[in-house]
């Protein structure tokens, strides 16, 4: 990208550039599902294989699929729904509902829910029914085709698989169960959780309907791949419309993971977290400050991005105190030191604020106690302190006892940042007791 | 005050049935409804008084609260370079009223409807029980249901779909059906509510409401702030602040005790948003003290309450709640008791009526006349007026001095004269003696006081009194033309007003004795001492106690312990009393009893707390139960040996120890198996 | 961010698919704060580009969080909902409101009246089917912090709530506090952190000299702010506040000027003549002790009437006899141990010393510990020691300490509807109990374990 090219030709790149980032950002921000997973393919295969089993040969099946967030639990489904649903004879079947934990927070909803993807509701109309299982099999024995004796296979994808375990009497998680065990219609059951013990959190009777397959996602995935993975995210299609353009973006992005100090940002990203969000993330404020004033990621790009990922919140809050509001921080650091942690309230803190001030016999800093106060009640806004119990209306404001939501190493870190901080103070901060 | 809360039920007393319950029981029957309707009369005038009364001390606080509301709805709409920083701030009156709760409802009350006639239609008063809980739903509801009530039918329980209906019907312009109630419905409607203009707006209390300015501010009044849950209020206002520039909002604090507590109960990230303004309203010692000054110490009403009654009500004021209405209703419960139970009060009226009335008395009344402690001689009427107005004098007079011997208040006074012959209390003397020494300026003054008061008075003792005084003064004025040198003997008081020491004063007193002695009277000192000759026979003849005055009973209510009993109730005692002598709330002979002793009859409670009275501090229960056991079964005459014998008794005992429980006397304890602990001391 | 060298101009290289024009008039709208603006509309990319899920700003008060996003959004004519999540006391609001602003009213309308999140979802989903977006939508939810009391799973859908609408959708939460204390225990997608740093005492000048007086030059003003920030700014860095601040002091500031004592230029005078001023407004407006109101007309009259008194000057409380003396009793209750009543209220207790009844753990005062609850009992085992006459134990007696309760005089610490043995706290401060015991002359100090 010679800077007189991009000058030259500035429209045109324009073009290509909006089209890159439609391109990558429906990639890292939509994750729209990659043309196939390197890291896990024999779990698609597992998977692909059971669902086919059920689409095809109406058996039926009960699968979890275990990992960590961002591990591409999600990603992993819905490349082998794709796959699965290229078959005309399936596309044509298969049932899909789809529930959510987060969504569905009791079995009547869920249900309700059901009926609605699976769009059964004239069917049901206003009936009312004994049981939620008697309610389910209804459900399922209304897809029955008017022409084959059996019913059409439904695929139930429960996400966040776990918080259904919390439903009164795991019923829905009881019934599908159920129905998966016996022959009755074609049912398969896809979990998805991120809880590596979400069996310890199912009942004896729901956990002996499950057929115990598990697809583990636990990234195993070596430093390498991680690069492979960073390339191939940061790559552009072969179907770009501007061929030339995506060749060299390609070629400049094998440059850049080759790049030692990027590798370096990318290990330490690595290091602290393999999931893909994460990961996204992170690309994506490179992608970002693309334009046509910089048209390709530089690697001072991704060190700024690193360095926004990494900046510690609170330090950055502490930043944003007043003096005063930082002298008492330092105040609650030191009771915290001499009193081993004990709970502290605000008389406390003031004395020790107090004693500073006679120490040091400048007038600066003493102001009357409401406006200490003031400053006091911010940092609990801001929750830096919290109170230990919940009865706050119960107690004088000046007595209700705090906790110091921070330890000392952002104390003194923040003390460093600082702009413009008295040395009296940042000596006080640092000394080892008030 | 939770104390003033208490709200005595107000009687209608036009029903029939009231009359036939005041005429049941009451002493002379046959006069009963005169004097019901005579109390009836009497208390719905001195109500009305009284609501009188109340207004103008009110008005001043309330003109000041209406001009702020108006200054700050204009300011809102024209705003100077400097206002506009204070847009986001919600102006906010802090109504300091005192501890006396129950007071303020009245205060209230006239606030809003004064507000509604002069500034705007929009005003919402809530208390703090009507927002209960922890959550602001309620007090939202309330505010938007109140306001929109003005337009609506009420909302019932369902107020959500109500205020939609409201804001619904009010909008002409098409409004989104809002699931919940918000501030945001109340912006809508408001807009409405000014857009169509409050002239045209929908019929009710409003359409009086003169609309001077287009947007009238939306006025809520928090009746008890002291009482809100902090979080919901805190909350609240941080929403109400986010609509300041939509909708003309601004609060009005009922404040019982100081306004410190705001800053108690708002974090400064909230009070930052308010604007706050002290208003004062007068306290309720003063306010006392006028309805004491025009209300009993005024000869309109004739009824009177003794010293003893007196004592009671005011130290019920002044010990125990500040409340003013409820001073008023111990009046009333006294006006009634004392129509109700004194026979003669048929007399207690103006004086033609009494005459007329006692035309109709009969027979058994002259008798009661005739029995009556009082009555050596019949004169016509008693001298209401001359004790009244020789008190102000007096007052007058007194209240001046240094140290107060007469008292500051004029009640004293009244109290002092109600107990005893005034003039022979030694108060009254060094009142007498400081009298003596006052300079000829401050003592014209005083006279002139005394004058003015005796002016309108028609009684021609009172007349004569008057003109006596009249030209003494008129003597006075005259010394002062012919020798200036008197004037320029300055009041030694002057510097009795420091030296709060009585023994001090005393002494110095003594001294100025001494001085006065030696030197020769000047004639100013001659003509001040018959001034006080005077101002002392007048007294004397005037101030005489009304137990000393004849038919005193008449118009005099005196039994202080019923009003006591019933104001100020001591459920302990009744309690124990109700225990100890059942006979007393059980009028039934076969408990009567000549000395303290519980008889066997007694319900099982007594009994069983009599046998409790005589155990130490841990009682076994069931040594209790054989006494009790023996003691009933005396009662019932079957011998303790029969088989059947305590059947029944056990069942009872156990129901009377857990009455006792109930009532705190005893309970149950770890210490030792089947043993109860005592928590009272003492026996018998 | 606040560390790259000087912020990049919002030009149209650089955000393609805004016009120029909109983009000059939000970098002027927007002091101080081009860097982040920057960021953010980099982050946001076209209109009709995806963005991130989620985006959570975070920030000090008042450091232009929802002021930056606003002009955005607005400005830029994108399709988005502001929600203040203090008024939406109730999820179910939430969800209106979204709707209402993304969809409009039918939208709103078609909600149950207890709306889960399953049907906010349902519908959403629905009316975007209907009304694909052709351009990133936004919900911006200011005070995001409160999200947490509201509905367990609510914030982890926001998160996410792309990925359950499959709409192009991003969602900016608005807070003062840190990410760290919003994560659910189950943890949730992480959105993306973004730090609006506070302004600088630099830029707090320049944004703070914009709003000058019309009627005075702007170096004048600007000079004005420069000894008010040297006076506020080790207290509060609050920018609503010092505008506030600055806004009610400035008549006084150029009271000299106007009254011709001295020139706009001769700065020195002028700050003789605030600073002690200003001082006085430490304690009183900036702690709204005194209102803005009053402070003003203060300033008209100009009549040194001594240290005006603030709200919290006027402290004195009217009480009923008893009242004062069962408060006394109350505050002695809650200062001094229970175990030391004995020797304070039993006459001819033995001489006993403090130190004999003087606990290792007691090194610390209790009246710097703050008051200890106690039992009804003995506050009027204390009561009744305390006041000098008999009194009978009349209801009134104890209504009244229902009623100083009611006042926040003394605060219920046991449950409500505890009715045997409840307990109490005394809640008045020291100056204002030795008040109300001075006027019934009695005095507290003698009385009181910690100055013994």
């Amino acid at each position: 990208m010679s800077k007189r090219k991009a000058k030259g030709a500035s429209k045109p790149i324009g073009e290509c550039i909006s089209q890159l980032q439609k391109c990558l950002r429906e990639r890292l921000c939509h994750n729209r599902i990659p043309s196939q997973l390197e890291a896990s393919e024999a779990q698609h295969k597992h998977l692909l294989g059971l669902l086919q089993r059920t689409a095809n040969n109406g058996e039926s099946n009960s699968v979890l699929i275990i990992g960590p967030r961002g591990s591409g639990k999600t990603a992993l489904l819905k490349c082998v729904l794709r796959d699965l649903l290229q078959e005309k004879e399936v596309q044509k079947n298969l049932l899909q509902v789809h529930l959510n934990g987060l969504l569905q927070t009791d079995d009547r909803i869920a249900l309700k829910e059901i009926t609605r993807q699976l769009n059964l509701e004239n069917v049901v109309g206003d009936k009312v029914f004994g049981s939620f299982a008697e309610n389910l099999v209804f459900l399922l024995e209304a897809l029955k085709k008017g022409d084959r004796s059996t019913t059409r296979p439904v695929l139930f994808v429960l996400d966040e698989f776990d918080l259904f375990a919390h439903h009164k009497n795991q019923t829905l998680l009881y019934n599908l169960l159920d129905v998966s065990q016996s022959a009755q219609a074609p049912v398969a059951v896809v979990g998805l959780t991120c809880r590596l013990d979400v069996l310890e959190l199912l009942e004896k009777r729901v956990k002996s309907r499950f057929s115990h397959r598990q697809i583990h996602l636990l990234s195993t995935l070596s430093f390498t791949q991680y690069l492979e993975q960073v390339a191939s995210q940061l790559s552009l299609p072969d179907d770009f419309p501007d061929r030339e353009f995506a060749l060299d973006w390609n070629s400049s992005m094998r440059r850049f993971c080759e790049d030692k100090s990027v590798e370096g940002i990318l290990q330490r990203h690595f290091n602290s977290s393999k999931d893909f969000c994460s990961l996204h993330m992170l690309l994506m404020l490179c992608l970002s400050r693309i334009s046509t004033v910089n048209p390709t990621i530089k690697p001072a790009d991704i060190l700024e991005a690193s360095r926004l990922c990494f900046s510690d919140a609170k330090s950055n809050m502490l930043h944003g105190l007043s003096i005063l509001e930082l002298c008492l921080v330092i105040a609650m650091k030191h009771l915290n030191d001499v009193y081993e942690g004990e709970p502290f309230n605000f008389q406390m803190v003031h004395n020790e604020f107090k004693k500073f001030l006679q120490r040091k016999s400048s007038s600066v800093y003493n102001f009357e106690q409401p406006v200490v106060m003031k400053a006091f009640e911010h940092l609990q806004q801001l929750e830096l302190i919290r109170p230990v119990d919940g009865s706050s209306a119960k107690t004088q404001r000046e007595y209700q006892l705090m906790n110091l939501a921070l330890d000392s190493s952002q104390i003194i870190e923040a003390l460093h940042k600082y702009p413009q901080c008295p040395t009296d103070i940042k000596q006080w901060g640092m000394s080892a007791f008030g | 005050m939770g104390c003033f809360v208490f709200k005595p039920n107000t009687k209608k007393k036009k029903t029939s049935s009231l009359n036939d319950h005041f005429t049941h029981g009451c002493k002379g029957a046959e006069t009963s409804d005169i004097r019901f309707r005579l109390f009836h009369d009497l208390w719905n005038k001195t109500k009305t008084d009284i609501e009188i009364l109340q207004d103008e001390l009110n008005k001043k606080v309330l003109d000041s609260l209406l001009d702020f509301t108006r200054k700050c709805s204009i300011t809102r709409q024209h705003s100077n370079w400097a206002s506009q920083m204070r847009a986001s701030e919600i102006p906010t009156a802090a109504l300091m009223l005192g501890v006396n709760v129950p007071d303020h409802d009245m205060t209230f009350q006239s606030l809003s409807e004064l507000l509604q006639q002069s500034v705007t239609p929009h005003v919402v008063s809530v208390q703090a029980k009507e927002c209960a809980g922890k959550l602001i739903h309620n007090m939202e509801k309330r505010v938007l249901e109140r306001l929109m009530d003005t337009l609506v039918a009420a909302a019932d329980d369902e107020e959500e779909e109500e205020i939609e209906a409201a804001a619904l019907q009010q909008s002409d312009t098409p409004v989104h059906r809002s699931v919940h109630c918000s501030l945001s419905v109340l912006c809508e409607w408001y807009n409405t509510q000014t857009k169509v203009g409050p002239k045209s707006s929908t019929p009710g209390k409003k359409r009086s409401s003169p609309s001077k300015d287009q947007y009238p501010p939306v006025v809520i009044i928090f009746k008890d702030l002291e009482a809100f849950n902090q979080k919901v209020l805190q909350d609240f206002i941080l929403i109400c602040s986010r609509y300041v520039e939509r909708l003309p909002l601004m609060f009005i604090f009922g404040i019982a005790t100081s306004p410190s507590t705001i800053q108690h109960m708002l974090p400064h990230s909230v009070s930052s948003l308010l604007c706050i303004e002290l208003f004062q309203s007068l306290s309720c010692t003063h306010h006392l003290a006028t309805v004491i000054d025009k209300l009993i110490l005024t000869p309109k009403f004739p009824f009177k309450l003794s010293g003893k009654v007196m004592q009671v009500l005011i130290s019920l004021f002044l010990y125990h709640d500040f409340s003013v209405r409820n001073f008023i209703k111990g009046v009333q419960l006294a006006l009634l008791e004392h129509f109700h139970s004194q026979p003669l009060s048929v007399l207690c009226c103006k004086k033609k009526e009494a005459l007329r009335n006692l035309a109709q008395l009969s027979h058994g009344d002259l008798e009661r006349i005739r029995q009556l402690p009082s009555f050596t001689r019949y004169t016509g009427h008693w001298s209401k007026f001359k004790i009244l107005c020789g008190q102000k004098c007096l007052h007058a007079l007194t209240s001046s001095l240094p140290r107060y011997p007469l008292g500051k208040q004029i009640r004293e006074l009244h109290l002092i004269c109600l107990e005893k012959n005034v003039w022979e209390t030694e108060d009254y003397q060094s009142a007498m003696k400081l009298l003596k020494m006052l300079a000829k300026d401050e003592l014209i003054a005083l006279l002139q006081k005394c004058t003015e008061i005796l002016q309108p008075i028609k009684s021609k003792m009172m007349k004569s009194a008057f003109v006596q005084l009249e030209d003494m003064l008129n003597k006075f004025k005259q010394l002062d033309g012919e020798m200036g040198e008197a004037s320029s003997l300055t009041s030694p008081l002057k510097n009795f007003q420091k030296k709060t020491d009585l023994f001090q004063l005393q002494k110095a007193l003594l001294e100025m004795n001494e001085s006065r002695r030696s030197k020769k009277q000047s004639p100013y000192e001659n003509l001040r001492s018959d001034v006080l000759e005077f101002i002392d026979n007048l007294v004397k003849s005037h101030l005489p106690p009304p137990e000393s005055q004849t038919l005193n009973e008449v118009c005099y209510y005196s039994s202080s312990s019923s009003v006591r009993r019933h104001l100020n109730a001591t459920p302990r005692t009744s309690i124990q009393a109700a225990l100890s002598s059942p006979y007393y709330y059980l009028p039934n002979e076969s408990l009567q009893t000549d000395d303290g002793s519980v008889s066997n009859a007694a319900p099982d409670i007594c009994i069983v707390h009599k046998l409790h009275l005589e155990c130490g501090r841990l009682i076994n229960l069931y040594d209790w139960m054989q006494a009790y056991s023996t003691v009933v079964s005396a009662a019932e005459g079957n011998d303790p040996d029969s088989d059947n014998f305590g059947k029944f008794s056990s069942a009872r005992f156990i129901r009377a120890v857990s009455e006792l429980e109930f009532l705190g006397f005893i309970k149950s304890t770890k210490q030792k198996t089947d043993h109860v602990a005592r928590l009272t001391w003492g026996g018998c | 961010m606040s560390s790259s060298p000087l912020p990049p101009p919002l030009q149209q290289q650089r955000h393609p698919g805004y016009e120029e024009e909109r983009l000059r008039r939000v970098a002027e709208q927007l002091p101080c704060r081009e860097v982040q603006a920057g960021m953010l509309l980099s982050l946001m990319g076209e209109p009709q580009q995806y963005s991130l899920p989620c985006i959570f700003i975070y920030g000090h008060r008042a450091s232009g969080k929802s002021y930056v996003v606003n002009v955005l959004l607005k400005e830029l004519e994108l399709p988005h909902a502001t929600i203040s999540c203090a008024e939406c006391i109730t999820a179910a609001l939430l969800f209106e409101q979204v709707l209402l602003a993304l969809f409009g009213g039918d939208a709103a309308a078609t909600l149950p009246r207890y709306p889960s999140l399953s049907d906010f979802v349902r519908i959403y989903r629905h009316h975007r089917s209907r009304a694909p977006a052709e351009q990133t939508r936004y919900i911006v939810l200011e005070k995001a912090e409160l999200l947490r009391d509201m509905d367990a799973n609510l914030l982890s859908v926001l998160v996410r709530l792309q990925e359950l609408v499959e709409d192009n959708l991003t969602v900016l939460l608005l807070s003062e506090l840190v990410w760290d204390t919003f994560r659910p225990n189950t943890g949730c997608l992480e959105p993306l952190p973004l730090h609006f740093p506070d302004y600088t005492k630099a830029e707090l000048h320049q944004i703070l000299s914009r709003d000058r007086h019309p009627s005075y030059s702007a170096d004048l003003y600007a000079s004005y702010i420069h000894i008010l920030l040297g006076i506020f700014y080790a207290v509060c860095r609050d920018l609503r506040e010092l505008r506030h601040l600055a806004a009610l002091n400035f008549t006084k500031f150029c009271e000299p000027v106007t009254e011709g004592k001295a020139k706009e230029s001769d700065t020195h005078k002028l700050w003789r003549n605030i600073e002690p001023h200003l001082k006085k407004a430490m304690q009183t407006v900036y702690l709204r002790e005194v209102s803005s109101l009053e402070w003003e007309k203060m300033q008209q009259v100009e009549t040194e009437t001594g240290p005006l008194r603030g709200l919290s000057a006027h402290t004195h409380v009217e009480l009923p006899f008893y009242s004062k003396f069962l408060l006394i009793a109350a505050y002695l209750a809650s200062y001094n141990p229970a175990r030391t009543d004995k020797r304070f209220f039993v006459k001819h207790h033995g001489k006993i010393k403090k130190t004999k009844f003087l606990k290792k753990n007691e090194k610390t005062s209790n009246h710097l510990l703050g008051p200890k609850p106690f039992p009804l009992d003995r506050l009027l085992a204390i009561f009744y020691s305390v006041v000098d006459s008999r009194v009978a134990p009349t209801a009134s007696i104890f209504s009244q300490i229902s009623s100083l309760v009611t006042l926040q005089l003394l605060t219920q610490v046991s449950h409500v509807d505890q009715l045997d043995a409840p307990k109490y706290k005394c809640a008045v401060s020291m100056d204002f109990i030795c008040a109300v015991s001075r006027t019934v002359n009695f005095d507290i100090i003698k009385y009181l374990y910690d100055f013994l």
